[in-house]
C-alpha cells in the first residue's frame, strides 16, 4: 500500500541547510496498521506529511496505492487524498462554522459522492453522535469533536487513514472511547492505518511499530501481540 | 459546481449566523449606505442649489444674442421639451411729464420667467412681494428710483419712444437683473406687444435678445449639440447655470465639489474598511482551507467557494446598504426639511448605480490580496499550524487597492485633479506611515525594556504588530486624515463664504454724489445715526489704447466676452477711480503701489494699477501704457502695479485705480454705501430727501438671497459633515474590532498566565492610545498636504495652515482610537478564560 525509498526532507533555515529526515525506506502492506512513535522533534509528523501527500520530499520515491506520490504535483496529490486517505489530527481540525453532521458530510462531498448526508448522518450514528448533528465543533468536547472527526476520516471509506496524536489532546476517559473507536472502524472498513504517536500503549496496538529518532526510522522486533495476530 | 455551490451557500449561511461575517457584512453595507446616501443627498441639494441658481437666469440656460434667434431654433427646442420664454432689452429714455432717464428697458413676453420669481412693491421703496403676474399689455412696472428721478406716481404714464405706457406696478426684483453697481440704469419692465409701438428697437439700435430655455437636463444638453454648429461666437452666447461666475455661483460650484469630495472620501473610507474586513476574513478562513485541501479539494474549487461566498457577503451587504442609505437620506431631508428645500420628486438612479458599483468594485478588489493569500494556504498547515499563505507581497497588495481606490475615484469623480490629489496624499500618508512604523520600532526597543508592565506589554505588542501589521496603523491613519479633511474643509469653506457677508455689510449704495453733497450728506446720515462707509471718487472715462495700439471698444456689457478682431477692449466706459490707498480686499500681486512710493514716471504720465483678471484678460503686462479718454482729456498711464480684489465682497471695486496726481483736473462725483437695517427701511425716503440727485442702489435684497444661500448650503455642508463623520468612526470601530480578533490569542495567553485582567487592559488600551497618537500625527501631517492642494488647486481658495489640528488629531486619535480598543478588550475580557482558549481553537 505505501512503498518509500530513501526518502529524505531538508528545509533550509538561517543556518542553513537542515535534514530533518535521513533516508528512510519501508513499506507498507494492504490492511496494515502500523505506528511511528518517537519523541517531540524527532520527525515523526514530517514523516507523516509526506506520507499523505501533504508535503513533498526533498529526495527518493513514495508510491501511494501505486501511484508516485514524489511526481505529482498538488493539484494531484489533493486528488489522490480525496480518493484514497482519510485523516485524524491532534487538534481535531474541525471546520468550525460548519456542523458535526457538515463536517463529516465535507470529504463526501469534496470527492462528488452522492447521498453524503445520508453516509454522515449513518456514521454519526456508528460513532454514537446522532444526537450532536447540529452542533458546532466548540459546543462539542474534545473527546465528541475526536469522534466527529473520526466519522469525517471513514466516511469515504479511505484505502488509507493517516492518524497524527489522535488521542494527544484527550483525557484516558476520552482516549479510551476513541481509540476503541478507530480501531474498531478501521477493522470494519479494512483500511491501512498509520498512526503517529509517543502513546507506547496506543502504538501497542498496531500490528508494527516503527520508531523514529533523530530523523531516522527503525523497525524493533515485533512484539509477540502484533506477530500473534498477523500469523492468526 | 451545485456541489461548490452548497458547499459555499452553506458556509455562508452558518458564518452569517454565528456573527463571523458581520465586520465584512457591515465594511459593505457602510460603504454602500454612505456613498448612496450622500450622493442621493448632494444630488438632491445639487439639484435645489441649481434650481436657485437657475432662478438668478430666470432660466436653466439662456441664449443671448444681438439678433432675434431663428424660428426654426424655438421650434426645435420643444421638440425637445424645452419651455422657452423671450426677453428683449435696451438701454432707452424715458419720460414723465416733466423729467426724464436713461432706463434699461425689459421687455418680456407672458412665459417669463421660466425660473425665480419677480418680487414687487406696493408703493416705491415699499413693501416688497412675490407676483406671479407680468405688466399687462399697455402698462409698465418702474424701478422705485424712477419715480424719484422721473417725478411719477402710480397710474401716471411714462413715454417710452413713441410709446405711452401706464405705470401699473414697481419692480424691485426681477431675476435675472445681473449685479453690477456700475450698470445702474433703473429697469422699465414690459411687455414684448409693446415693443414695435415704442420704435425703441428699430434697425440701428443697440438690442440684446434673450431666449430662455428650461427643461430636463438631459434635454438641455442634447438641445445645445443640436444648437452650437448654427451658433455664432461673435453674436451669440449660451448661457448655463454652470456658467454662473457670480459669488451665487461660485458658491454653489464650490460646494459641488464639497459633495464631490466627501463623496470620494467615503469611498475611500469604504474601502478602508473592507480592506481590513476581508484581511480578517482571510486570516480565519486559512483553516478550513488547509482542511479542505487536505481532504482533497482542488484549487479551483476552493477558489470557487470562496469567490461564491465573497459574492453572497457582497450581495447582501449592497441590498442592506441601499435600504439603509435610502433610509439615512430620507431622515436627512426630513430633518433638513424647513430649512433646506431639498423635495425634488424626480428619483435619481445615478447614485444608486454608483453606490452598488462602489459595494462591488471595493468588496472585490480589496479582497483580491487576501483572497490569493488564502487560496495559497499550504494543506500542510493542517499539521503545523505555524504555516502562512505563501503568497505575501506588500507590493502587490497595495499596488491592488491603492489602482483599484484611484480608479473609483478617478471614475466618480470624473475629475483627474481631485483624485490624483486626494490619491497622492494617501501616498504619501502611507509612506510616511512606513518610515514611522519602523522609527517607532527602534524606539520601542529602548521604551519598551524592562520588566513586563502594561506599558511594556503595549510597546512589545506595536513592535512585532508594526512590522506584522502596518496596514491596520495606516487605515486608522487614513480615515483620521480623511476626518480631518472633510472638517476643515467644511470650516475653511464656511468661514470664507460668511466673511463674504458680515453683519452689517453694507445693503445700499449711493452713487452720483458731487463734491458738494459730500460733506451735508455725511453729517445728515450720522445725524439719523446712518454710519456711511469711505467716499470713491468716480469718473467715467473710456479705455482706448494700449501702448498707442487703438482697443475695440465698440461693445455692449453682455457681449464683452466674444471673441473679436483687433486689440481687446473693455468694451463700456469704464469706472476709473484714485487713490494712494490701497482698497481692503484688494492685493498687490505684481509691481509696486504707487501709493507706497515715488515712482519715476516720464512727465505727463502717471501710474495706474490693473486689476489682474481684467490685465489678463486684455493683455495688458506691467509698464505698459494706458490711454483714457475722459470727457475731451485725454490722460496716458503707466501700469505700475496688478491687483488681485476680492469680487465676492459687497463693496464697490475698481478695474483701474489711478494715481490722484492725474486726475486732478477733473469733477469726480463719489460713491459710497451704507448699512441699513431692514426694519429702519421706512427712513430711506427722509434720509435721502435732501439729495435728489444722488441715486440709491439697493442690494438689501440681494444680500439677503445670497445670505441665505450660504446659510443653506453651510448647513448642508454640516449634514454631509456628519455623516461622513459617522462613516468614520464605523470605519473605526470596525478596525478596531478587527484587531481585537487578533490580540484574542495573546490575552488568552496572558490571562492563562495569570496576569490580572487591570494589567491587560491597560496594556491594551496604551497601545491603542499610543497608536491613535501616531495616526493623528501622521494623519495632521497628511491632511495639511491635502487641504493646500486642494483649496489651491481644487476649490480656488487661499491655502491656510491649520496648526491647531497638529494637536487635536494626535490628541483625538489618542481618545477616540484608546475608547474603542478599551471597549473592545472590555468585551473580550468579559468572557472567561475557558471561552477565550476555546474561541482561539
Amino acid at each position: 500500500m505505501i512503498t518509500t525509498k530513501k526518502i529524505t526532507k531538508t528545509v533550509t533555515t538561517s543556518e542553513g541547510q537542515l535534514q530533518i529526515l535521513q533516508p528512510i525506506s519501508f513499506q507498507v502492506k494492504d490492511g496494515e496498521s502500523i505506528a511511528i512513535v518517537g519523541a517531540s522533534g524527532s520527525g515523526k509528523s514530517t514523516l507523516l506529511s509526506l506520507l499523505a501527500g501533504l508535503d513533498q520530499v526533498t529526495s527518493g520515491e513514495i508510491f501511494l496505492d501505486d501511484e508516485p506520490l514524489h511526481s505529482l504535483d498538488e493539484e494531484a496529490r489533493a486528488q489522490l487524498r480525496g480518493a484514497k486517505v482519510g485523516f485524524i489530527f491532534q487538534s481535531f481540525m474541525l471546520v468550525q462554522s460548519l456542523t458535526a453532521l457538515e463536517n463529516i458530510m465535507l470529504p463526501a462531498e469534496i470527492a462528488g459522492l452522492p447521498d453524503a448526508r445520508k453516509r454522515a448522518q449513518a456514521i454519526l450514528d456508528d460513532v454514537g453522535l446522532a444526537h450532536r448533528a447540529h452542533h458546532y465543533p466548540n459546543q462539542l468536547s474534545g473527546g465528541e469533536q475526536q469522534r466527529v472527526a473520526i466519522a469525517r476520516a471513514f466516511i469515504g471509506q479511505p484505502k488509507i487513514l493517516f492518524a497524527d496524536e489522535p488521542t494527544g489532546n484527550l483525557d484516558e476517559a476520552n482516549s479510551h472511547k476513541v481509540e476503541a473507536l478507530l480501531f474498531k472502524l478501521n477493522r470494519d472498513v479494512g483500511t491501512t492505518l498509520v498512526l503517529v504517536t509517543h502513546d507506547t500503549a496506543l502504538a501497542k496496538k498496531c500490528d508494527r511499530q516503527l520508531v523514529m529518532q533523530g530523523g531516522a526510522l527503525s523497525e524493533p522486533e515485533r512484539t509477540g501481540d502484533a506477530q500473534s495476530r498477523e500469523a492468526g | 459546481m451545485s456541489t461548490v455551490f452548497s458547499l459555499a451557500w452553506r458556509l455562508f449561511r452558518h458564518e452569517a449566523r454565528r456573527g463571523e461575517l458581520t465586520i465584512i457584512l457591515l465594511a459593505i453595507v457602510l460603504s454602500v449606505g454612505a456613498v448612496l446616501s450622500l450622493s442621493l443627498f448632494s444630488e438632491r441639494l445639487q439639484g435645489a442649489l441649481q434650481e436657485r441658481s437657475a432662478s438668478f437666469l430666470a432660466a436653466d440656460t439662456q441664449l443671448r444674442s444681438r439678433d432675434p434667434a431663428d424660428a426654426a431654433w424655438l421650434e426645435k427646442a420643444a421638440e425637445f421639451d424645452l419651455t422657452t420664454a423671450k426677453r428683449v432689452s435696451t438701454r432707452s429714455m424715458a419720460f414723465g411729464e416733466q423729467k426724464m432717464s436713461l432706463v434699461d428697458l425689459r421687455a418680456v413676453n407672458d412665459a417669463y420667467p421660466l425660473k425665480g420669481q419677480v418680487t414687487i412693491a406696493d408703493a416705491p421703496f415699499g413693501t416688497e412681494s412675490v407676483t406671479d403676474t407680468l405688466p399687462q399689455p399697455g402698462e409698465a412696472w418702474l424701478d422705485s428710483r424712477l419715480f424719484q428721478t422721473l417725478n411719477v406716481a402710480l397710474g401716471d404714464q411714462v413715454y417710452i419712444g413713441d410709446a405711452s405706457l401706464t405705470i401699473a406696478g414697481v419692480v424691485s426684483e426681477i431675476p435675472d437683473a445681473g449685479f453690477s453697481l456700475f450698470s445702474t440704469e433703473p429697469i422699465v419692465l414690459m411687455r414684448l406687444e409693446d415693443l414695435p409701438a415704442t420704435n425703441v428697437a428699430g434697425p440701428g439700435s443697440r438690442v440684446n435678445y434673450v431666449h430662455y430655455f428650461a427643461g430636463e437636463e438631459a434635454q438641455l444638453a442634447a438641445y445645445y449639440d443640436w444648437l452650437r454648429p448654427q451658433l455664432n461666437d461673435e453674436v451669440h452666447r449660451w448661457r448655463a447655470v454652470s456658467d454662473d461666475d457670480s459669488p451665487i455661483g461660485r458658491s454653489v460650484a464650490r460646494a459641488e465639489r464639497y459633495f464631490l469630495l466627501a463623496s470620494l472620501l467615503a469611498i475611500i473610507l469604504a474601502a478602508v474598511s473592507i480592506a481590513v474586513a476581508a484581511q480578517r476574513y482571510s486570516q480565519r478562513h486559512f483553516d478550513p482551507v488547509a482542511i479542505m485541501k487536505t481532504l482533497g479539494a482542488s484549487g479551483p474549487m476552493i477558489r470557487k467557494i470562496y469567490v461564491l461566498q465573497i459574492l453572497f457577503i457582497t450581495l447582501l451587504g449592497i441590498a442592506l446598504g441601499l435600504i439603509i442609505g435610502v433610509v439615512i437620506q430620507q431622515v436627512v431631508v426630513w430633518a433638513l426639511a424647513d430649512k433646506v428645500d431639498v423635495t425634488l420628486s424626480v428619483w435619481h438612479w445615478r447614485p444608486v448605480i454608483i453606490a452598488v458599483f462602489t459595494g462591488a468594485i471595493c468588496a472585490f478588489l480589496f479582497s483580491l490580496y487576501p483572497l490569493l493569500r488564502l487560496f495559497s494556504v499550504p494543506p500542510l498547515r493542517v499539521l503545523r499550524r505555524d504555516i502562512d499563505s505563501t503568497v505575501s507581497s506588500r507590493t502587490l497588495q497595495f499596488g491592488a487597492s491603492g489602482s483599484a481606490v484611484f480608479l473609483l475615484m478617478w471614475a466618480y469623480s470624473q475629475d483627474l485633479t481631485i483624485s490624483a490629489i486626494l490619491f497622492a496624499s494617501g501616498v504619501v500618508l502611507v509612506a510616511g506611515l512606513l518610515v514611522m512604523t519602523y522609527g517607532l520600532i527602534l524606539l520601542g526597543r529602548k521604551l519598551g525594556s524592562g520588566s513586563m508592565g502594561p506599558w511594556q506589554l503595549a510597546w512589545a505588542r506595536i513592535r512585532r504588530r508594526a512590522m506584522d501589521n502596518s496596514v491596520q496603523l495606516i487605515s486608522f491613519s487614513v480615515t483620521i486624515m480623511l476626518l480631518l479633511v472633510v472638517l476643515v474643509m467644511r470650516n475653511d469653506m464656511v468661514a470664507q463664504w460668511r466673511a463674504q457677508l458680515p453683519e452689517g455689510t453694507p445693503n445700499y449704495f449711493l452713487i452720483n454724489i458731487t463734491q458738494e453733497q459730500k460733506p451735508a450728506l455725511s453729517s445728515h446720515f450720522e445725524e439719523n445715526n446712518v454710519e456711511v462707509d469711505e467716499f470713491y471718487p468716480v469718473v467715467r472715462g473710456r479705455f482706448v489704447a494700449v501702448n498707442g495700439e487703438r482697443v475695440n471698444t465698440e461693445v455692449t456689457k453682455e457681449e464683452e466676452n466674444a471673441p473679436r478682431e483687433g486689440r481687446e477692449g473693455l468694451g463700456r466706459e469704464a469706472n476709473l477711480t484714485w487713490s494712494n490707498t490701497l482698497q481692503s480686499e484688494n492685493r498687490i500681486a505684481a509691481g509696486q503701489w504707487h501709493g507706497d512710493s515715488m515712482l519715476a514716471l516720464p512727465d505727463g504720465t502717471f501710474a495706474v494699477s490693473v486689476e489682474a483678471d481684467v490685465a489678463d484678460r486684455l493683455d495688458i503686462e506691467l509698464g505698459d501704457s494706458l490711454t483714457f479718454n475722459i470727457g475731451s482729456e485725454v490722460v496716458t498711464t503707466e501700469v505700475t502695479s496688478f491687483r488681485e480684489v476680492n469680487w465676492q465682497t459687497m463693496q464697490p471695486n475698481f478695474f483701474f485705480v489711478i494715481d490722484p496726481a492725474a486726475m486732478e483736473a477733473f469733477k469726480p462725483t463719489y460713491i459710497t454705501s451704507f448699512y441699513l437695517d431692514t426694519e429702519r427701511k421706512a427712513e430711506l425716503t427722509g434720509l435721502l430727501q435732501p439729495f435728489s440727485s444722488v441715486t440709491l442702489f439697493d442690494v438689501d435684497a440681494r444680500i439677503n438671497q445670497l445670505r441665505e444661500i450660504v446659510e443653506q448650503v453651510s448647513l448642508a455642508v454640516e449634514f454631509i459633515l456628519i455623516l461622513v463623520l459617522a462613516a468614520g468612526s464605523l470605519v473605526l470601530i470596525a478596525q478596531v474590532q478587527a484587531s481585537m480578533d487578533e490580540r484574542q490569542e495573546e490575552l488568552a495567553i496572558l490571562r492563562t498566565l495569570g496576569a490580572r485582567g487591570k494589567v491587560i487592559r491597560a496594556s491594551v488600551v496604551l497601545e491603542f492610545v499610543i497608536i491613535g497618537v501616531v495616526a493623528g500625527f501622521m494623519a495632521a501631517l497628511a491632511n495639511e498636504l491635502s487641504l493646500y492642494l486642494l483649496q489651491t488647486q481644487v476649490f480656488q481658495m487661499e491655502g491656510s495652515w491649520h496648526f491647531a489640528y497638529w494637536l487635536i488629531a494626535p490628541l483625538a486619535g489618542a481618545v477616540v482610537v484608546g475608547l474603542l480598543g478599551a471597549v473592545g478588550c472590555w468585551r473580550l475580557l468579559s468572557l472567561n478564560t475557558t471561552a477565550l482558549l476555546r474561541r482561539m481553537v
